[in-house]
């Protein structure tokens, strides 16, 4: 009984040769001779037409999800271009993997559905330990999805993702299921087998100014707040400026001051980054917010950031009750990267400190993050964050 | 009863005065917390506003943080990638490693959208050496673009740079649609000769708009480009200049190789033609020698004086033509490498005693003084003895013939690392710097009174010269006319015999 864990990381400025290089890499520090699933991470520098054929063969058509993403995060060092692939072979761990496609034009609640029956489907009927997935994060629905996936799982199970993300463009961004490349889309791995998983997510932000109720809301629509015009908050705090971020770079703007929910018996506010502002008004987040609540304009610093991270690898190793980590999988918002900026390496130190050294880490920078996030609720539950950062590690 | 209906009334008015009052009272003291309260609510709805008006401030501050901290990590990331750069392209020499080495540095470090590479040629048309995001089908178009737009050029002849942040909007519009950038700088590649060509980078996103960090960085890195170039344009000058002289000197050397191959043939047929010759007329000689000394001998009969006179004549020129076929047949075989060295240990201040006690009557003859100074460190050398008393029996013979009446001969030996050099020093004639060069050509006698009245071969000093490096020794002559004449040689100590090849003869 064993599991191996490869690792691979290449920055050659060819996408073929990139891709190539990362996959040798990565089986090479597998050193087995089967992989039962291949995580892909790819900065949008190289075409995934490219780097994918390659990277199935070279990976021996093994099962493959990924995703783009604005940063890659190994264990000693933060890259914004290259192509990093993680390869697992176990005979302790089982995986599925799934796909659901057209998310901008399909009901996102049937998506969630199909994309968690669709993983299942290629896992069988074994126990289940934990979903994943990527989703584009351009997406606006995507708490929805993760409704639909929970109806499946059932509302406690444990799922993680990350919405794909480009270099802080906002434009293009792209998933991987097997050979297919894929936009407006979703692509999941379900784990199973005799493994713990111990899951830890922290974003640091604190809540800033008065707090403001939301009058009305819809889904991930927020209409009115204390009598006013969703918007208000942000004309109020940025002034003049508004206009200008309103035009482009409110996507910046947002990553930086996300929207702070207050939720009953959670330690951290719930986060939203807001993904437009309509010309009524009206603010649309990148996740479901709920009619009634208690808002803030949220803010942080690099010291709240590096002490949310040490916080969710602390939790995520106290979550694997004593048993030692074998690899450590990070998801972090991409809003992150920009508030620490060449300190960004710091995280990753923290969290190595946490585990200890030598524990393989790998990550990405994502546009939302899906985590179990405690309330007063008895059980954790996955909620769709922004901002956070997510500490997942397998032992 | 009216008393006790009033009374009660009475107490009833009364209690009702003190119910009112008490109400009063407490209507009083509610409106007081009401007050109070409403005091508080007011003073803590002030304090939340006062809290959002600091938290906008906060914001702002912490947005224009925000912006300086972009910034400041854009520049540091900037010369971060710079240094990289800097080292990436001033590591190699090959103008087409540079470009490949820029291709790979634009595209890691500097993460610009689009970026050109564009160097004029001998013709002065620009060339695109780097493209970068851009599709080979609009390259033309892109250059076309830059090299006719006014303000670009004029930037260029200036030596500025270009670009959206610092250009005046409507100069930039034409760029920014030629190229699909709407942020860029296009920044001149200067080298000492002028503008060697151009870089262009650009972002169409409004995400990553230039700032005058990136402005200042393309402004470096162009300098850092154009002296890379000029390296490696220079470095490529030199090379060529040196094929050019390493291919000259090889011809050259084949001329030379090819006439001293030449040299070497006549040598050997000029040794094995005087060899033969020496050969062919000793054997006759011999006969001569012979028959001549049986004739003076009178075992023929009685012969009259006048023929004996001749015949001792006969005997003694006889004697003069084999002692100079000898030397010639000598220096012929040490050239041709078949005359051996038979090394033995020897003592050189034993052997200069031994040739001083030979020449002694000679030097007596002429009053000459001799000195011997020979180091007492010098160990036993390696010599064929009777080869090194011919060097010593030429060199002194020829110093005690040129020495004048009541002169000096020295002979000393010095001991040098792994060499003995010996000096023979006269105190004579002398030898003019013309004869100087030509001493140790064979045949070649000074012109002077002593050698007009001495008959000799020309072929001692060549042959003592020719057994000398023989020994792997080398030997050379000093002289001032009228002062005398000293001659060096050195021996190798504990050296093996040099090869007596070919080669070390010529």
């Amino acid at each position: 009984m064993a599991t191996h864990i490869g690792i691979g990381f290449s920055q050659d400025i060819d996408a073929q040769t990139a891709a190539k290089d990362a996959g040798f890499e990565s089986k090479t520090n597998l050193g087995a001779d089967r992989i039962d699933i291949a995580i892909v991470f790819s900065t949008v520098h190289y075409n995934p037409s490219q780097t994918v054929p390659v990277l199935r063969t070279v990976l021996n058509q093994a099962k493959m999800i990924g995703c783009s993403t604005a940063g890659i995060i190994l264990s000693n060092t933060i890259e914004t271009h290259g192509v990093a692939v993680l390869t697992i072979s176990s005979d302790e761990l089982a995986f599925g993997i799934g796909s659901a496609e057209n998310l901008d034009t399909q009901d996102a609640l049937l998506a969630g559905n199909f994309l968690a029956r669709n993983a299942l489907k290629d896992f069988g009927p074994r126990s289940r330990q934990a979903f994943m997935f990527f989703v584009d994060g351009k997406l606006e629905n995507n708490s929805v999805l993760l409704k639909g996936i929970q109806d499946i799982f059932g509302s406690v199970f444990p799922v993680l993702g990350a919405g794909s993300c480009d270099d802080f463009h906002f434009a293009n961004t792209f998933q991987i299921h097997q050979d297919n490349i894929l936009t407006n889309a979703a692509t999941g791995l379900i784990i199973g087998g005799q493994t713990s998983i111990g899951i830890g997510c922290c974003h640091g932000g604190r809540p800033l100014g008065k707090p403001r109720v939301i009058d009305r809301a819809e889904g991930n629509a927020i209409y009115s707040i204390d009598d006013k015009k969703a918007s208000s908050i942000y004309e109020e705090y940025f002034g003049e400026q508004v206009d200008d971020l309103r035009s482009n770079q409110f996507d910046r703007l947002s990553i930086l001051y996300p929207l702070g929910i207050f939720v009953d018996g959670s330690r951290e506010y719930l986060l939203r980054n807001v993904t437009n502002i309509r010309e009524d008004g009206s603010i649309i987040c990148q996740g479901h917010v709920p009619e009634g609540s208690e808002v803030h304009i949220m803010i942080g610093n690099k010291d709240s950031c590096k002490q949310a991270a040490v916080q969710a690898a602390q939790d995520a190793k106290a979550n694997l009750r004593g048993r030692k980590a074998k690899l450590v999988v990070v998801f972090e918002s991409m809003a992150r990267l920009k508030l620490l900026g060449r300190a960004a390496h710091e995280e990753t130190d923290s969290i190595r400190n946490v585990f200890g050294a030598g524990i393989p880490i790998v990550g990405m920078y994502s546009n939302g993050e899906i985590c179990p996030f405690q309330t007063v609720e008895k059980f954790k539950k996955p909620y769709l964050l922004n901002g956070t950062i997510v500490v997942w590690a397998v032992s | 009863m009216e008393n006790f209906s009033s009374y009660i009334l009475g107490g009833l008015g009364l209690a009702a005065f003190v119910i009112i009052g008490i109400l009063i009272l407490l209507l009083v003291n509610k409106n007081e917390k009401i007050n109070l309260l409403a005091r508080s609510f007011e003073k803590l709805r002030r304090s939340f506003n006062d809290l959002d008006e600091q938290a906008k401030l906060i914001v702002k501050t912490d947005l224009e943080l925000n912006k300086a901290q972009e910034e400041l990590d854009k520049r540091l990331g900037g010369l971060d990638a710079l240094q990289r750069i800097s080292r990436l392209i001033s590591t190699t020499l090959d103008e087409a490693e540079i470009f490949s080495r820029l291709r790979q540095a634009l595209t890691l470090h500097l993460a610009f959208e689009k970026s050109l590479i564009l160097i004029y040629d001998d013709r002065r048309n620009l060339n695109c050496h780097v493209a970068i995001g851009i599709p080979d089908r609009n390259i033309p178009v892109f250059m076309a673009a830059l090299e006719n737009h006014a303000g670009v050029g004029a930037a260029m002849k200036r030596g500025n740079a270009f670009s959206s942040f610092s250009a005046p909007k409507e100069q930039r519009e034409s760029i920014a649609h030629a190229c699909d950038a709407e942020h860029f700088v296009v920044s001149p590649i200067l080298s000492k000769e002028g503008i060697i060509g151009m870089i262009f980078v650009g972002n169409q996103s409004n995400a990553a708009a230039i700032t005058q960090g990136d402005e200042e960085i393309i402004s470096i890195l162009t300098s850092q480009i154009g002296q890379a170039l000029e390296n490696a344009r220079l470095f490529e000058q030199v090379y060529r200049s040196r094929q050019d002289l390493e291919a000259k000197i090889q011809d050259r050397t084949k001329q030379l190789e090819s006439a001293l191959a030449e040299v070497r043939n006549i040598s050997k047929t000029k040794s094995d033609f005087v060899s033969a010759v020496s050969h062919e007329l000793r054997t006759p000689l011999t006969s001569i020698k012979g028959y001549a000394s049986i004739l003076m001998q009178g075992k023929l009969g009685n012969i009259p004086e006048p023929v004996k006179e001749r015949l001792g004549k006969i005997n003694t020129h006889s004697d003069n033509l084999v002692q100079l076929i000898n030397e010639l047949l000598d220096i012929s075989r040490i050239e041709s490498g078949k005359a051996e060295m038979n090394l033995v240990p020897c003592g050189l201040s034993a052997l200069i005693d031994s040739i001083h006690d030979l020449l002694t009557p000679q030097m007596k003859d002429k009053n000459i003084q001799f000195i011997k100074q020979v180091d007492a460190n010098i160990p036993t050398l390696m010599l064929d003895p009777s080869q090194a008393n011919r060097i010593f029996i030429n060199l002194i013979g020829n110093a005690i013939k040129f020495t004048p009446q009541g002169g000096a001969i020295s002979v000393s030996a010095k001991l040098n690392n792994d060499t003995v050099t010996v000096d023979v020093a006269d105190t004579g004639i002398g030898i003019s710097k013309n004869d100087i060069g030509r001493l140790f050509d064979e045949f070649y006698r000074v012109d002077n009174v002593i050698n007009q009245n001495v008959k000799g071969t020309g072929l001692g000093l060549p042959l003592a010269k020719k057994i000398v490096e023989a020994h792997g020794g080398r030997m050379w002559v000093a002289s001032t006319v009228n002062k005398g004449t000293t001659f060096h040689f050195t021996l190798p100590v504990n050296q093996p015999l040099k090869a007596n090849t070919q080669d070390d003869q010529t």
